[in-house]
């Protein structure tokens, strides 16, 4: 069966985080439900639709941000209890508005998640994880890296209380009062956490999560293990996971997955047979999706996709058509709905515009006298600078609650920027003298119309670091651009990762010297990305890494005093060296640095960056053939004279194509970090053989892997 | 939703922007289209059984339905359509960069077949002006040239650059369809027969061209941008970061009015209406679109509109019907209208609730530090601006500097200038580094050309530790003349090169147009008539002395002919001067031209003996071959090898020999251009009809090969003494 759905837009408020929107429970099957929707600006709105007019049940004074809206109640009655999260306050709402709760909990940090079951409460803050129940403080629990999402198995099928906790080092950790029992693994850093079917599936244990690289999985958490039942992959580079409801919106009785993703993706998977995910459906709004949850809410009887977006619209994708077949009269009426809609919209905006032209000229005046100042308005930046694995790339996501007009992007170290084909904003480059303004990049984004998302690729260099800076200016009145900014670090390709190869051969750097835990662990976050930017509890930690261009991986040990890398890539341990050292100096720590290298190192990453260099060859040079053996392919009408290698390239023209055109330069790169890699081999020896890299170059432009490693060895 | 009535998929790549539908039997409309290997293809899905079996077109071997047409030469431009009313049917056109050929597809042979010296980059069919019989037209290297069925050429005329797009439009409602020619310098050039009678400037390379209906047209540039004009004035433009392969109009959505349809390097096609440019209508190829043709190519007697992509995917669409008027996408006007509406009460609301905060803020304590951080600035915090030029020193060229200051404490944290033509891309940046932060900042600006240009500032102004900037946005005007400063006259230095014309203005209008047009000192004080400015290049220190009598008469030295042609067209745009006769001597550029002219003479030679040589060659190596082939069948091998490699030899000489020709080739072309510029050039010294004359006159003057008539002409501006 196809899936048609229909989008209506319902009503829209401030702009919203992660998990604020719910629909409360309906009164009976298929009957209308109101929707709960929490913004920044702090308000709780809870409308329901009639005749298609939003109508508030009721809205609250504006406060504090709101963070997280959960719904709750007593365990196995209608969750219609609407809590919030503001702050580091909790306050809880009837279904009427009238507010029965308020719990201030003395968080140092602002409340990040919340679940809620029954009378037990689960909160969150960046590092902290704490469970009250009646308000009362049970457990604590001090996370290694910040706190995504914080979930509960269901406490009505399950003998025990078992929260899981989604932190950003790629570990779902599950919690036993406050103790971890066990740590799970997951693909990306983790950003949200659902119950499966909404109960924990058939063992109550199942365990929903989404990674802000865009990857989705189901775990049983059983109460000794985690067992891996299934992984979407992100196959179409879509964007993170932001929410995750089940609901039957396909309607063959089995609830079907509904995804909303930070690149304004909605998706639909039903599970076939073999309970495995299929894709069913999927639309593309043109901002993230904060929330998603299954229900009626236009119309009675057509189940539909609620869902809220970044910028505070509350949208359905309905089952319902929009052109019904019952007759004409009925289609007018329809028209009718929308005409007296776009009227009464069209005259609340004459009123506002006349208000606004007032208020504008009063600030014009003001700017006449000298005393009177004139702030910015503040708008919201919903930004993201993450690495891709896929591609070794950086790309940065720009969102802001308006249309962006323009985004300059200025960088103190040379990088790349690479054209995003979802982008239709135009970019120019412009020229910059990088010595006396520290500009190695300078390009403006001018946006078309309704853009209210930017989304750029960057490739950095390791070893190059510094600053990005991105000015956002929006399309509002009084003109206003807000900079942020982003760190290139000395080893940017480095993801964290939780198990590496002991066997490899290693480089090892060791440093000694006066310096604390917390100076040493800055260093740290200095250099490597992923790293949290409290120092971890505990004397000592040891942090794993992996290069993502080349495999290559990074063992980092430190406590107080002492800190030992070890690498088999002698570039990254030249890297450390360099930035440790003139990281210390600047500071003026007395540091000890002393290395040992191994030969057979260089001949490892050589051998590891073998197989990706041979491929990449080997693809552009069948790349190159492809026009020429089309055109044989035309004059002579069939392709039996050719050899089978060329038939086979051919046949698979267009899927090299494709892969070509995915990883632009990616051979320069390979060149540059061979180069980088036997600059390094000899710079630990003393050796300077910058001159001897043009013969590199030639034995890279005919490559052979002995000759190569030959080279290596002699030189 | 509009969807498409036809798709097929051929297995040919498709040249972009040679694609034509063409009815080659008088009835069937069949789709030609250039391919790979400069070769033709003709798509005829009508008549299955029809097999030609003449050298020149052959049956595919990859499609059934599809036929070959060898050109051995890469394609540079295709058209079809009537060129010869008597014969009732679709003559096909092809040009190279050599040659041009009228091919009559249905009884296979050429209706003619032209060597052209300019090239073709772009070829139009149709009626021009009060020519009685179609002419194809085309535009190469400076020169545009229209044939008619028997390979006369009808019309000639020169323009100021390498020709990139041609239209025919009735531009300015007389009935009559005039020649509009995009090219490689940004004019957009509308031609009345040979007399041109509008140019605009545009702000990249015109690439295409497309008469909507009366004085309307589309156009694309190289840059991404698409617009409408109706006669000179703009209607709209888009820019995209993608670039427009093709346009065409087409009345897609039934309301009687042609949209405009764009087909996107990307392969998007949309539709845009000739008004707003409002999309009405988009759909997506997987790879880049080659053109954008109508034609009733399933023969029902709708005319679908037809979309190529270089893949060789082509999908048709009918018009929608007139319920679906204006709703050809698939999401409801209602709603789009809807969230437009309310996105815009947000953004008022978004900027009412700004102004609250600014008057709270205003109750607050005076300023301070974290005021600062959070951008709070004096709100009477003004902007200044100032234009001048700099003479630059031993680190830095000569250049325009723009300075721009605030009036307080605050900083200038960076400037975002965009403007077009001027910069690499279509924006330059300033952004100091935290350490050179101040309130005051110079920008050099050298424009590579004398046009006025806009210049869109955004400012952002704040303190040094602030993390929003409030964006002053200002547009300041770079005159014309931007790149030349006034300097003390230097008789010495005088160029010898002058023009001279008399205009019936008085001195002080005069001094208004200086003013207008060149970066004058604030304190400089012209005196009345007769008075003298002298000026000096910034671009290579060439001098400009402009000197008025009180007579009126005018006299503009300088070396450079280009610049006196701009200061002449400046005039006479500013004064509204419709006709001037100029005087004018540039002994320096009429040397070098008689020197080209020389040297086009030669190559023409060169050309001629180098082709007589190669035919030669041809047919030795036919010798040759049988001799080899003779021997061969004798078996007599020793003489065989001899003979093959004497013939191996041959034939590096003829590669060799092409290479030269080549080289040769290319030579001439350069030359050919620069004397077709010099008759532009010579043409921008006047205006209006005595500009005309001279174009025609330097013209017979190059035909009759009379090169002293020509450089005569140059000077006085007619042929006759």
């Amino acid at each position: 069966m196809d899936l048609n759905l229909n989008r209506a837009d319902y009503l829209q408020v401030g702009v919203t985080s992660q998990k604020t929107m719910k629909l409360l429970p309906a009164s009976r099957h298929r009957a209308t439900q109101k929707v709960v929707i929490g913004d920044h600006s702090g308000v709780v709105t809870c409308f329901g639709m009639k005749k298609g007019e939003a109508v508030a049940v009721f809205k609250t004074l504006p406060g504090q941000k709101i963070a997280r809206l959960e719904l709750g109640g007593v365990l196995n009655t209608p969750q219609e209890k609407i809590f919030i999260a503001a702050g580091s306050e909790i306050r809880g709402f009837t279904k009427r508005g009238k507010q029965f709760l308020s719990f201030e909990t003395n968080l140092t940090e602002s409340i990040k998640a919340m679940h809620i079951s029954g009378s037990d409460l689960f909160l969150s803050a960046s590092y902290i994880y704490n469970h009250y129940c009646d308000c009362k403080d049970q457990h604590y629990y001090l996370s290694g890296d910040k706190i995504n999402d914080v979930i509960c198995l269901p406490v009505e099928r399950l003998p025990r209380i078992t929260p899981v906790l989604a932190c950003q080092d790629r570990v779902l950790r599950v919690l036993q009062g406050s103790d971890v029992v066990y740590e799970v693994e997951v693909p990306g850093p983790p950003t949200v956490l659902t119950l499966h079917n909404g109960n924990g599936g058939d063992s109550g244990e199942d365990l929903l999560f989404g990674t802000s690289d865009g990857k989705l999985g189901l775990i049983q958490i059983t109460p000794s293990k985690p067992i891996h039942k299934w992984e979407i992959r992100n196959e179409k580079k879509r964007g993170g996971v932001l929410c995750v409801d089940s609901f039957d919106i396909v309607g063959d009785g089995v609830k079907d997955l509904l995804v909303g993703r930070d690149d304004g993706m909605v998706e639909v998977y039903s599970f076939d047979n073999a309970n495995e995910p299929v894709l069913r459906f999927d639309q593309a709004l043109s901002e993230s999706v904060t929330s998603v949850q299954g229900g009626c809410v236009g119309k009675d009887g057509y189940d539909e996709i609620v869902l809220s977006t970044y910028s505070g619209w509350v949208t359905g994708l309905t089952t319902e058509p929009v052109h019904k077949e019952s007759g004409p009269g009925e289609e007018l009426k329809i028209n009718q709905d929308m005409q007296n809609k776009i009227s009464c919209l069209r005259s609340e905006l004459e009123h506002l515009q006349y208000k606004v032209l007032q208020e504008r000229e009063k600030y014009q005046q003001s700017s006449q006298s000298s005393k009177a100042k004139s702030t910015v308005p503040s708008f919201s930046i919903n930004d993201k600078f993450t690495l891709n694995k896929d591609d070794a790339s950086y790309s940065l996501i720009l969102e802001v609650q308006t249309a962006i007009d323009n985004v300059l992007i200025q960088s103190d170290v040379p990088i790349d920027l690479l054209d995003v084909d979802k982008n239709s904003a135009v970019v120019s480059f412009s020229s910059c003298d990088s010595e006396s303004n520290d500009n190695f990049l300078l390009a403006t984004y001018r946006c078309q119309a309704n853009t209210t998302r930017l989304e750029l690729k960057i490739r950095s260099i390791e070893g190059q670091y510094g600053t990005l800076q991105a000015y956002v200016t929006p399309r509002i009145q009084p003109k206003t651009c807000q900079v942020r900014q982003y760190l290139i670090k000395p080893l940017s390709l480095h993801q964290r990762t939780h198990c590496i190869d002991h066997d490899r051969p290693v480089n090892t750097l060791t440093l000694t010297g006066q310096f604390s835990f917390a100076e040493v662990h800055s260093w740290v976050v200095f250099c490597l990305p992923e790293v949290p930017e409290k120092p971890p509890a505990g004397e000592c930690v040891t942090f794993y890494f992996q290069n993502t261009f080349l495999d290559t991986q990074l063992e980092s040990n430190y406590r107080k005093g002492e800190g030992v890398f070890k690498s088999d890539n002698i570039s990254t341990i030249s890297i450390l060296k360099d930035v440790l050292s003139k990281e210390a100096t600047k500071r003026k720590i007395n540091l000890n640095i002393s290395y040992e290298i191994n030969e057979v190192s260089v001949k490892h990453t050589l051998k590891l960056i073998h197989p990706k260099l041979e491929y990449q060859l080997l693809l552009a040079k069948k790349v190159q053939l492809i026009d020429a053996l089309k055109e044989l392919q035309v004059h002579e009408g069939n392709t039996n004279f050719l050899i089978p290698e060329y038939r086979c390239i051919l046949e698979e023209a267009d899927h090299l194509q494709e892969e070509y055109k995915k990883q632009p330069a990616h051979l320069e790169r390979l060149y540059g970090m061979i180069t980088d890699l036997f600059i390094d081999k000899f710079k630990f020896k003393g050796t300077n053989v910058k001159t001897k890299v043009p013969l590199l170059l030639e034995i890279l432009d005919s490559y052979d892997q002995n000759a190569l490693i030959a080279f290596f060895d002699a030189a | 939703m509009l969807l498409p009535v036809f798709t097929l998929k051929l297995r040919h790549k498709i040249s972009p922007r040679m694609v034509a539908v063409g009815r080659y039997d008088g009835t069937h409309p069949c789709l030609a289209a250039a391919t790979q290997a400069g070769k033709v293809f003709i798509h005829n899905p009508h008549t299955r059984s029809q097999h030609f079996s003449a050298s020149r077109v052959f049956q595919s071997p990859l499609e059934s339905d599809v036929s070959l047409l060898n050109i051995n030469q890469a394609v540079s431009c295709l058209t079809a359509g009537v060129l010869n009313p008597q014969l009732g049917y679709d003559t096909l056109l092809v040009g190279t960069q050599t040659n041009l050929l009228a091919y009559d597809v249905y009884n296979n042979s050429d209706l003619f077949y032209r060597e052209v010296a300019d090239g073709a980059n772009t070829i139009v069919l149709g009626i021009l002006g009060d020519i009685s019989s179609p002419l194809a037209i085309i535009g190469g290297n400076c020169a545009l040239q229209g044939f008619d069925h028997e390979g006369n050429d009808l019309f000639w005329t020169v323009t100021g650059d390498n020709v990139h797009s041609l239209a025919l439009c009735d531009f300015d409602g007389d009935g009559k369809k005039e020649l509009l020619v995009g090219s490689e310098d940004f004019d957009i050039r509308v031609f009345k027969e040979d007399e041109i009678v509008a140019e605009m400037t545009e702000t990249e390379i015109i690439t295409s061209l497309c008469p909507m209906y009366g004085s309307r047209f589309g156009y694309a540039l190289s840059n991404g941008t698409v617009g409408v004009y109706d006669k000179t004035a703009r209607y709209w433009r888009i820019k995209s970061k993608n670039h427009a392969m093709s346009i065409h109009a087409f009345d897609l959505n039934s309301d009687g009015v042609c949209e405009l349809i764009t087909g996107w390097s990307n392969g998007k096609v949309d539709a845009r209406s000739d008004r707003t440019g409002e999309v009405i209508f988009k759909d997506n190829f997987s790879s880049a679109i080659a053109g954008v043709v109508e034609g009733d190519y399933r023969m029902d007697g709708h005319v679908e509109l037809i979309c190529c992509s270089v893949d060789g995917e082509i999908r048709g669409y009918l018009p929608g019907t007139a319920e679906t008027r204006g709703n050809l996408m698939d999401t409801s006007i209602e709603q789009d209208l809807i969230r437009e509406l309310s996105q815009k009460k947000q953004n008022l609301l978004l900027e009412l609730h700004n102004y609250e905060e600014n008057a709270k803020a205003e109750l607050s304590s005076p300023p301070n530090e974290a005021d600062g951080q959070r951008g709070v600035i004096p709100a009477n915090t003004k902007l200044h601006t100032a234009l001048s030029v700099n003479l630059g020193n031993e680190t830095q060229d000569a250049h325009a500097e723009l300075c721009i200051s605030t009036s307080n404490d605050t900083i200038i944290r960076a400037v975002l200038i965009f403007a077009e033509g001027i910069f690499l891309g279509e924006s330059h940046v300033v952004h100091p580094s935290v350490h050179n932060l101040s309130s005051s900042i110079r920008i050099p600006i050298t424009p590579p050309k004398d046009v006025p240009v806009d210049l869109h500032l955004k400012t952002f102004v704040g303190y040094r530790s602030s993390t929003q900037f409030h964006v002053f946005e200002l547009t300041r005007q770079l005159p014309r003349f931007s790149m030349y400063a006034l300097t003390s006259p230097d008789s010495a230095r005088e160029p010898l090169s002058y023009v001279n014309f008399v205009i019936a203005e008085r001195a002080p209008r005069v001094v208004i147009w200086l003013n207008q047009n060149f970066l004058l000192p604030e304190d400089t004080n012209i005196q009345n008539a007769p008075f003298q400015v002298c000026f000096t290049s910034l671009r290579n220190g060439g001098q400009l002395y402009i000197k008025i009598k009180l007579s009126g008469e005018i006299t503009v030295n300088t070396d450079d002919i280009d610049l006196a042609g701009d200061i002449i067209q400046s005039m006479a745009s500013s004064f509204a001067i419709e006709d001037l006769q100029v005087e004018a001597d540039f002994p320096i550029y009429f040397e070098e031209l008689r020197k080209v002219l020389v040297k086009v003479d030669e190559y023409h030679s060169m050309h001629q003996k180098l082709s007589a040589d190669m035919a030669d060659n041809s047919n030795l190596i036919r010798s040759l071959l049988v001799r080899a082939e003779d021997a061969r069948l004798m078996r007599d091998m020793k003489t065989m090898k001899n003979r093959y490699m004497e013939l191996y030899d041959l034939n590096k000489d003829l590669i060799n020999g092409y290479k030269i020709r080549c080289n040769n080739h290319t030579e001439l072309l350069g030359n050919l251009k620069a004397v077709n510029q010099a008759i532009q050039r010579a043409g921008r010294l006047r205006v209006g009809k005595p500009k005309n004359q001279v174009i025609t006159a330097c013209r017979d003057a190059i035909r009759s090969n009379n090169t002293n008539m020509l450089f005569r002409i140059m000077r006085v501006g007619t042929a006759s003494s």
